[in-house]
C-alpha cells in the first residue's frame, strides 16, 4: 500500500517535470526565433487571462467557448451512443447480417469527418451540423468496439447459462451485456476522445461565433499565435480530463475486471 | 440391477473428420461414471453432447427415454475451464441456476448458502471471482451445479487447471459431496488414478476417432486409499487390460 503511494507521488513529480522540460525549450525556442509565430509563454499566459477576462475580439469569455463546444460534443457523442452501442450489439449477435452489410458500413468508416462538411452544410443546419460532424467522429469506435466485444464474450459463460435452460434474452441480458459492457465503455472513451477531436471542423461550418474550434479560427484569420495557442492547449487540456475521469469511472464500475492489478 | 437414467447412443463429426465414433453406454441412477481417455480424444465434445448444448451427428442421449434438452430436463454441467462468471459474487453464481429456473428468491438464498457450506467456503459469499483461488472457483462451480438438485450431473475434467495436491484434496471433497448428495455424475478425466479413486464404473475411451475401448466396475470400497496395496493393484490391472499406456 505505501509502495503504491510512493509510486503514485513519483508519477505526478515526474509528470511536473517532463513539463518543465518542456517549458523551457519552448522558452529557449520562442527566445532564440524572436517572432511572433513564436510566442513566449508569457505572452500565451497573458493571451489566456485576456481570453477570459475581456474575451475574445467580439467580447465572448473563454468560458462561454468551452461551454458551447462541450454541449456540442456532447450532443454528437449522446447521438453517438445511441445508435452505436445498439447497433453494434445487434450486429454483433447477428455477424451474417453484418458480414452481409460489411461493403457498406466498413467503407464509410475510412471517410474522415472532415470530407463531410460540403454535404453537411448543403444538407444541415444550426446546431445540427454540429453534431451531425461529432458524430460521425465518435460513432465508428463506440460502433465497433461494441461489435466485436460481443464476439468475444466468453463461450463458457453462456454455457453455464445453457445448461440451465436459459433462454436468448436471458444470456443477452446477463451474460452477453455484462461482458461486454467494459468494451463499450472502452470504446466510448475513445469515442469522446475523437468527437472532441472533431471539435474544430464541426465549429468550421457552424456559423455562430462561439466555441473553442470557432476561437481558434477566429484567431487565425488575425494571425495571432497566442491566442490560437491558447485554444490549442484548452483543447489538449479538456480532451485529457475527460479521459481521466472516464478511466476512473470505468475503474469504479468494473471493479470486477480488475483481476491483475490485485494480488 | 438398478434403473437406467441415461441412455447414450451417439457419433459425432467435425468438418467430416470422426471425432467419437458410434459411443454407446448407460449410465445408472446414483451412479459415479468416469469416462477416461487421452487428451485430445473428444471428451469434451462428449460432455458438451451429453449435457444437451451441442447436438451429436448421427443418434442421441435420453434421459428416461427421452431426448436430452436444457429447456426441460434438470441437468448441470462443471466445465473444464473455470467457469465462474466474473461479474457475480459466490452467491449469485452458484444460485445462477435456481433464478433462471424461476424458483422463488427465499428458497433460492436458502439453497444458495446449503450449497456454498456444502463445498466449505462459508465466508466467501460477497466475494468476486477476482478475489479467490483457482481450487476455490472449482468448489463454487461445484456448488453451482449441485444447487439446482440436478437428475444428471456432468463434470469434465474439472480439476484438470489445478495442482496436483488440490486436485488431491478436491477428489476427497467431491467424494464427501456425493456421500451427502447422491447424484447420477458423468466424470470425464485423463487421469487414470482419479478415475479409480472417484469411480463406481470406469469407461475408457480410445484415440481419435473414439470409441469405448473398454468397461471396468470399480469394486473398492469407499473412502478409498490411493496408496494401499489393492488400490495399487486395481489400477495396473485396469491399465493393463485397457492398454492405457501411462
Amino acid at each position: 500500500m505505501n509502495g503504491k503511494g510512493m509510486e503514485q507521488t513519483k508519477t505526478v513529480v515526474y509528470n511536473l517535470l517532463s513539463l518543465v522540460v518542456v517549458a523551457i525549450i519552448w522558452s529557449v525556442f520562442s527566445y532564440w526565433q524572436n517572432s511572433p509565430f513564436f510566442p513566449s509563454l508569457p505572452a500565451v499566459w497573458r493571451a489566456f487571462v485576456g481570453l477570459i477576462t475581456h474575451g475574445d475580439i467580439e467580447q465572448i469569455g473563454l468560458g462561454a467557448h468551452i461551454w458551447a463546444s462541450l454541449v456540442r460534443i456532447f450532443a454528437g457523442f449522446a447521438a453517438a451512443c445511441v445508435l452505436g452501442i445498439p447497433l453494434g450489439l445487434a450486429l454483433g449477435l447477428y455477424p451474417r447480417v453484418y458480414n452481409r452489410t460489411r461493403a457498406i458500413l466498413e467503407p464509410v468508416r475510412f471517410i474522415p469527418p472532415i470530407a463531410w462538411i460540403p454535404l453537411a452544410i448543403v444538407l444541415l443546419v444550426g446546431f445540427s451540423r454540429y453534431a451531425f460532424l461529432i458524430w460521425l467522429g465518435a460513432f465508428f469506435p463506440i460502433f465497433i468496439t461494441t461489435l466485436l466485444s460481443v464476439t468475444r464474450v466468453n463461450p463458457v459463460h453462456v454455457n453455464v447459462a445453457k445448461v440451465f435452460g436459459a433462454r436468448r434474452w436471458y444470456i443477452i441480458r446477463k451474460i452477453v451485456i455484462p461482458s461486454v459492457l467494459p468494451d463499450i465503455a472502452t470504446g466510448m472513451r475513445v469515442g469522446l476522445g475523437i468527437a472532441w477531436m472533431c471539435i474544430v471542423a464541426a465549429e468550421m461550418i457552424g456559423g455562430e461565433m462561439v466555441g473553442v474550434g470557432r476561437l481558434i479560427l477566429k484567431y487565425a484569420e488575425l494571425i495571432r499565435m497566442p491566442e490560437i495557442i491558447v485554444g490549442m492547449l484548452v483543447i489538449g487540456v479538456i480532451g485529457f480530463i475527460m479521459n481521466e475521469i472516464f478511466i476512473i469511472v470505468e475503474r469504479r464500475i468494473f471493479r470486477w475486471r480488475s483481476e491483475v492489478s490485485i494480488d | 440391477m438398478a434403473s437406467q437414467l441415461i441412455d447414450v447412443n451417439i457419433s459425432k463429426k467435425y468438418a467430416g473428420m470422426d471425432v467419437l465414433d458410434n459411443i454407446k453406454f448407460a449410465v445408472e441412477q446414483n451412479e459415479f461414471l468416469v469416462i477416461v481417455g487421452p487428451t485430445g480424444c473428444g471428451k469434451t465434445t462428449l460432455g458438451n453432447i451429453l449435457s444437451g448444448i451441442e447436438r451429436p451427428t448421427a443418434g442421441q442421449v435420453k434421459i428416461r427415454g427421452e431426448i436430452i434438452d436444457p429447456h426441460r430436463h434438470n441437468i448441470s454441467y462443471v466445465f473444464q475451464e473455470p467457469s465462474c462468471i466474473p461479474w457475480y459474487t459466490m452467491i449469485q453464481d452458484v444460485t445462477m441456476g435456481l433464478e433462471i429456473r424461476g424458483v422463488d428468491g427465499a428458497r433460492t438464498m436458502e439453497r444458495g448458502k446449503e450449497v456454498i457450506k456444502l463445498v466449505d467456503m462459508v465466508g466467501f459469499e460477497d466475494y468476486y471471482p477476482w478475489q479467490i483461488s483457482g481450487g476455490m472457483k472449482q468448489r463454487v462451480a461445484i456448488a453451482r451445479a449441485y444447487a439446482t438438485n440436478p437428475d444428471f450431473l456432468i463434470m469434465d475434467e474439472p480439476f484438470g487447471h489445478l495442482d496436483a495436491q488440490t486436485r488431491y484434496l478436491m477428489q476427497i471433497e467431491i467424494m464427501r459431496i456425493w456421500g451427502q448428495e447422491r447424484k447420477t455424475v458423468v466424470f470425464i478425466t485423463n487421469n487414470i488414478e482419479e478415475a479409480v479413486y472417484l469411480a463406481s464404473r470406469i469407461l475408457v475411451l480410445s484415440k481419435l476417432p473414439a470409441h469405448i475401448k473398454c468397461e471396468h466396475v470399480v469394486d473398492l470400497p469407499q473412502p478409498r486409499d490411493l496408496t494401499s496395496t489393492e488400490f495399487l493393484e486395481f489400477r495396473a490391472a485396469i491399465t493393463k487390460e485397457c492398454e492405457i499406456v501411462e
